[in-house]
């Protein structure tokens, strides 16, 4: 075994289970056992386990996002001290002098790398998995030769296989071969729909969720870049990945997406625009919110003073005359 | 003379380079900033084998990886400088001998 064999051997082992097990439940509840869809919806669900448990490190990322409001006269100071300087230099020292004080302020805003380390291979895995059942060939763990075969023989309208790609299929026409239009078909609106879910979520965070010193910072600028170069990724990478691969990689950015819908909603970045509308859709219902983001039940303003104890013969008095 | 040898010994390292750019130009840029430290972790990877070779700034940038986990600090972490710098870099980022001096 190779050495990177060797690496993807527990994750490709993982992603069998997941796979299988989840074929085994769509199958049992009555589903075709060998339908493209039943395997799909088994990539789907592989997704929504690697997903879900990535979920704390996510939050964990949106608290110390909040906590951001308290450095941002820091922030600002820095920002201000390298204004109109574009030079790489420039750049460099104002992104040290920012993460020196995100680490001494304790409010690293940025997620890491493990989140990405991790679902890497996992892509990688399901990629060789896919891959081996292509050939009917059985995978490393619980994903037998008769379950490989059935993955890999499993197609979607009726003709489209989920190991191939647009890529195979182009080949072949340009040699004059048959070919399959429905994978190329497939390919293409899954491309545009990826293209389409990352754009949402990119824009998403760009018109709503940025404080007004990021959108003045050069990393706003980069991602706005990014923004209408990503298609270009997605159409490339489209062309070259297996349809179930794409399944993954869709069900994944859509699942971003409405995490990313969801965070803006409800814990907007302070000073955002999304924040602002979040104040004022409670605000109508009568909340308020701490700076920290919290929603303040606002309760029957208080008597600011006690009562105090009056003798009987003065109560009478005070009382007696408006009764 | 020298050139040539030193050409051959850095080949190493600027396939690495070659690799490592093109994940920095392609890949990278799709999640965005992520890194909880200052170099990123791919400028880490970078600079690692660029300054100590393809082996050891392998290491050296799995250990970093490592090191950025959401529940880690952050903050600045440079590659270690060899005592003896004897190569540059250029701007690409491909480590050559001096073209001048004695090598």
């Amino acid at each position: 075994m190779d050495l990177l064999g060797t690496i993807l051997w527990p994750l490709k082992w993982g992603v069998e289970l997941l796979l299988v097990a989840f074929h085994w439940l769509f199958s049992n509840l009555g589903m075709g056992y060998n339908d493209g869809i039943t395997w799909v919806l088994s990539i789907v669900g592989l997704v929504i386990v690697v997903r879900a448990a990535l979920i704390p490190i996510f939050v964990k990322q949106i608290k110390s996002q909040r906590k951001m409001l308290e450095v941002a006269p820091q922030l600002k100071k820095i920002q201000d001290k390298y204004k109109g300087k574009k030079d790489q230099f420039s750049r460099e020292a104002m992104s040290r002098e920012t993460m020196e004080l995100y680490k001494r302020t304790g409010t690293n805003p940025l997620s890491s790398c493990l989140p990405l380390l991790l679902q890497m291979p996992i892509f990688f895995a399901l990629f060789s998995v896919l891959n081996d059942a292509q050939r009917s060939q059985a995978g490393v763990g619980p994903l037998n030769s008769s379950l490989a075969k059935s993955f890999g023989s499993a197609t979607l309208f009726g003709d489209a296989p989920l190991h191939d790609s647009f890529a195979t299929q182009w080949t072949s026409m340009i040699a004059g071969n048959p070919f399959n239009v429905a994978v190329m078909i497939i390919a293409a609106t899954m491309v545009v729909l990826m293209t389409a879910s990352q754009f949402i979520t990119q824009l998403q965070i760009v018109s709503k969720n940025m404080s007004p010193e990021t959108k003045a910072s050069p990393m706003f600028k980069q991602q706005r870049i990014m923004l209408y170069l990503l298609p270009l990724v997605f159409a490339f990478s489209g062309v070259a990945f297996p349809l179930g691969v794409m399944f993954y990689w869709l069900t994944s950015n859509v699942w971003t997406m409405i995490q990313q819908f969801l965070v803006i909603r409800n814990m907007p970045t302070p000073g955002s625009e999304a924040a602002k509308a979040r104040e004022e859709r409670l605000a109508r219902k009568g909340k308020l919110i701490a700076t920290d983001g919290d929603v303040i039940v606002v309760e029957e303003p208080k008597k600011p003073q006690r009562q105090q104890p009056i003798a009987k013969s003065r109560a009478k008095k005070q009382t007696g005359p408006k009764k | 003379m020298n050139r040539a040898i030193a050409t051959v010994l850095l080949f190493p390292r600027n396939g690495g380079v070659v690799l490592l750019r093109a994940y920095r130009a392609v890949i990278s840029p799709l999640y965005g900033d992520v890194c909880r430290y200052y170099p990123s972790c791919s400028a880490y990877a970078l600079g690692a084998v660029q300054e100590h070779g393809l082996v050891v700034g392998s290491g050296l940038a799995a250990r970093r990886l490592a090191r950025c986990h959401p529940w880690a600090e952050g903050g600045i972490d440079d590659v270690p400088l060899k005592r003896k710098r004897r190569y540059t870099v250029t701007p690409f980022g491909f480590v050559v001998a001096p073209s001048h001096g004695k090598g």
